[in-house]
């Protein structure tokens, strides 16, 4: 392996890191937040990216303008979804009923992108699609750059709204003990709400950073709850900081292992360490008290 | 959706008819839905094109073409019993095959158990005519491992000092696409042109910047996609970005949809793809074949639609010639015999085959050129030179 292959390669498992924490943080926050597992988070990731590729082909604009109509569509969805749907879920089988009902919506969406925009493969074609930046004789793609940059500003956003202001602390006190949350008169139900669209928010911007540089079809979901639960469940559940620092390293560990053991036998990795986590460390390796309550 | 269990005609409730009589039934399995569900629409638009154009003019031996179409969702299971049920239950007289290598394997079995002559439009891959198969035949004028073909003989014929000295492969784990890498690996290594990179990664890859980063670190100097759609546009981004030059870069299925230059925008220069099929070529029933489809759909077909186009073409010139089509042994064992012992006229061509079913052909090589994508090789039906070092992309 040559230097510049390694440094290539940290370069990129940096990258796809960034994205797999961007992608993965709305999964954690719905479970940490009512314990929703939320198989139609990755569907709703292909929609933004489907509204993302449709909204440039109709205007011509750059698709990371499409975020200023999806984030508040999507946390509309987000707190109308668990308004209506999730909070009607009973309380003793809220987890398990979760898994069928977004199982469903997923189906919803995946049929309703293939009614819409047909099965055929799509991808926004920008005039920096392959444009790169040089460093020490490695590329920084552009786009993957402009991903990587949307998921700290977000991530970071999220960590400052969830420890600075009052409905984070809010938010953290009806994930830590929701009745206790209630006793000292925070609405845990509205609280819920917001909490389900801000995760349906990331999930906006997670899926306009995904089409920036992934071919886009229906069916695609499917291939992205697999490892991202993988990412959630190593991470701790219900730990943001755990969702990235776990979308990092197993980021980080794909793009290297693949140099020595293929691209196959790089993707089981998530499998390992989602099997190694449910072994040894249930609670997730990196999630600290909060996420032990699950 | 509609789709789910699509029978096109109303001969389920007239139920199990014995052949004969002024129809005959042709019983098709298809992945409407699921993972094949595009290619498996074109193929259904081939068929349907096809049926019409033979009712519209007088059908086959004097009696209409039904097709009993049936949804197998893309599994192989499926497709095993909606072959058993169209044989057994629908009173088929004639089969056609389903897409793809995975489903056409476990179809032919079924079709073989019945002794029904069995013509398939997308069964490419090695391993279909490893099965001792003697009524399967592939409508298409080439397996995987022969698609590159042309492109290997015209690399070897470069003199030596511009000729490619390395070269990379990335293939999908999937027996065509690797097939048709590998075939043309096989040949370039025999020459000595040396393999620096040869990655196998699986269908479900969403991430091609490893892969990427290794093919761009090697230099080779042609880089070789055994690809599908989403992948071979991936790595062709991807390859992009890291700043990738080769001097020759070939990738197959993906360069030939209508979708690949919107995605990939103006840098599609220079690419090399093998096709079995276009619209232009000079045969003289495919000038009948783009008429009619385009007339029927209001778009010129691609090759999906052409392979099941050939298909029926090959069973009518079956019937033709023996003079029957019914269900019964001695009528199927008849038709299977003629097709191995005779070649055939197609929309693709001449085809014939060997004992196997395989067909006795190469695919044309196809290449960006000024923007449109032209046949470049073989010689006798080029559109355009081929180009050679490849523009930067």
């Amino acid at each position: 392996m040559s230097g510049s292959l390694l440094l290539q390669s940290l370069l990129l498992g940096v990258l796809l890191g960034g994205l797999y924490a961007l992608l993965a943080a709305g999964l954690t926050l719905y479970f940490g937040v009512m314990r929703v597992v939320m198989l139609a988070h990755s569907a709703f990731l292909i929609l933004a990216a489907y509204l993302a590729w449709f909204f440039t082909v109709e205007t011509g604009l750059d698709p990371l303008l499409s975020l200023v109509f999806t984030v508040p569509l999507f946390f509309g969805i987000g707190v109308g979804m668990q308004r209506l749907l999730i909070s009607r879920l009973r309380p003793a089988t809220l987890t398990m009923m979760s898994v069928l009902l977004t199982f469903s919506i997923a189906l919803v969406i995946e049929g309703m992108l293939g009614f819409a925009f047909t099965g055929t493969h799509r991808r926004i074609s920008l005039s920096y699609s392959g444009a790169d930046i040089a460093l020490f004789g490695a590329s920084i793609p552009v786009v993957k750059l402009i991903a990587f940059g949307l998921a700290v500003v977000s991530l970071a956003g999220l960590y400052v709204l969830l420890k600075a202001t009052r409905f984070g602390q809010a938010l953290r006190a009806t994930i830590q003990h929701g009745e206790a949350a209630q006793l000292v008169g925070i609405n845990t139900d509205r609280i819920a709400g917001y909490g389900f669209g801000l995760g349906l928010a990331t999930a906006a911007i997670g899926g306009t950073a995904l089409a920036l540089d992934s071919t886009i079809y229906p069916s695609l979901h499917w291939h992205w709850i697999g490892p991202l639960m993988a990412i959630i469940v190593v991470g701790g559940l219900g730990s943001i900081p755990g969702a990235a620092i776990a979308a990092m390293v197993l980021g980080l560990g794909q793009s290297l292992l693949q140099i020595p053991l293929g691209t196959t036998w790089a993707q089981t990795l998530f499998y390992v360490a989602l099997f190694a986590t449910l072994m040894l460390h249930p609670q997730g390796f990196f999630g600290g008290r909060l996420a032990q309550r699950f | 959706m509609a789709s789910a269990a699509l029978v096109l005609t109303g001969c389920l409730s007239s139920s199990a008819g014995q052949g004969g009589g002024d129809t005959i039934r042709i019983g098709i399995s298809l992945p409407l839905t699921g993972d094949f569900s595009e290619p498996g629409k074109g193929v259904r638009r081939g068929y349907e094109a096809w049926a019409d154009y033979v009712n519209a003019r007088g059908g086959l031996l004097g009696r209409r073409v039904e097709l009993m179409i049936l949804d197998d969702q893309s599994s192989a299971d499926r497709v095993a019993a909606d072959y058993e049920k169209l044989i057994n239950q629908n009173g088929a007289d004639l089969v056609f095959g389903p897409f793809s290598t995975r489903l056409v394997i476990p179809a032919a079995q079924v079709a073989k158990d019945y002794g029904f002559l069995f013509v398939e439009p997308a069964g490419a891959a090695e391993e279909v005519f490893a099965q001792g198969f003697d009524n399967l035949f592939y409508a298409a004028p080439a397996v995987a491992e022969d698609h590159y073909n042309h492109l290997a003989a015209a690399i070897l014929a470069i003199p030596p000092d511009r000729r490619p000295r390395t070269a990379a492969y990335a293939a999908m784990d999937d027996p065509f696409a690797q097939g048709t890498a590998y075939g043309l690996k096989e040949k370039l290594e025999r020459a000595g042109i040396r393999t620096v990179v040869d990655e196998v990664y699986p269908p479900n890859t969403t991430d091609f910047g490893s892969i990427a980063a290794k093919i761009a670190d090697s230099r080779a100097d042609l880089v070789v996609g055994g690809t599908q759609y989403q992948d071979a546009v991936n790595l062709i981004v991807t390859l992009r970005q890291l700043g990738y030059q080769p001097a020759m870069a070939a990738f197959s299925t993906a360069p030939t949809n209508p979708e690949f230059p919107k995605a990939i925008g103006a840098q599609t220069e220079g690419i090399l793809s093998p096709t079995g099929y276009t619209p232009e070529a000079d045969y003289p029933s495919n000038k009948e074949f783009v008429a009619h489809y385009t007339a029927m759909h209001g778009s010129t077909p691609t090759e999906d639609e052409a392979n099941a186009w050939t298909t029926g073409q090959v069973v009518a010139a079956a019937v033709q010639a023996v003079g029957c089509a019914d269900p019964d042994l001695g009528c199927q064992r008849r038709l299977i015999d003629w097709l191995h012992g005779n070649s055939v006229d197609t929309v693709v061509g001449e085809l014939s085959w060997d004992a196997t079913g395989k067909p006795r052909g190469a695919h044309l090589i196809q290449q960006y050129v000024g923007g449109q994508i032209r046949i470049v090789l073989p010689a006798d039906t080029k559109e355009a030179d081929l180009v050679h070092p490849k523009p930067t992309w």
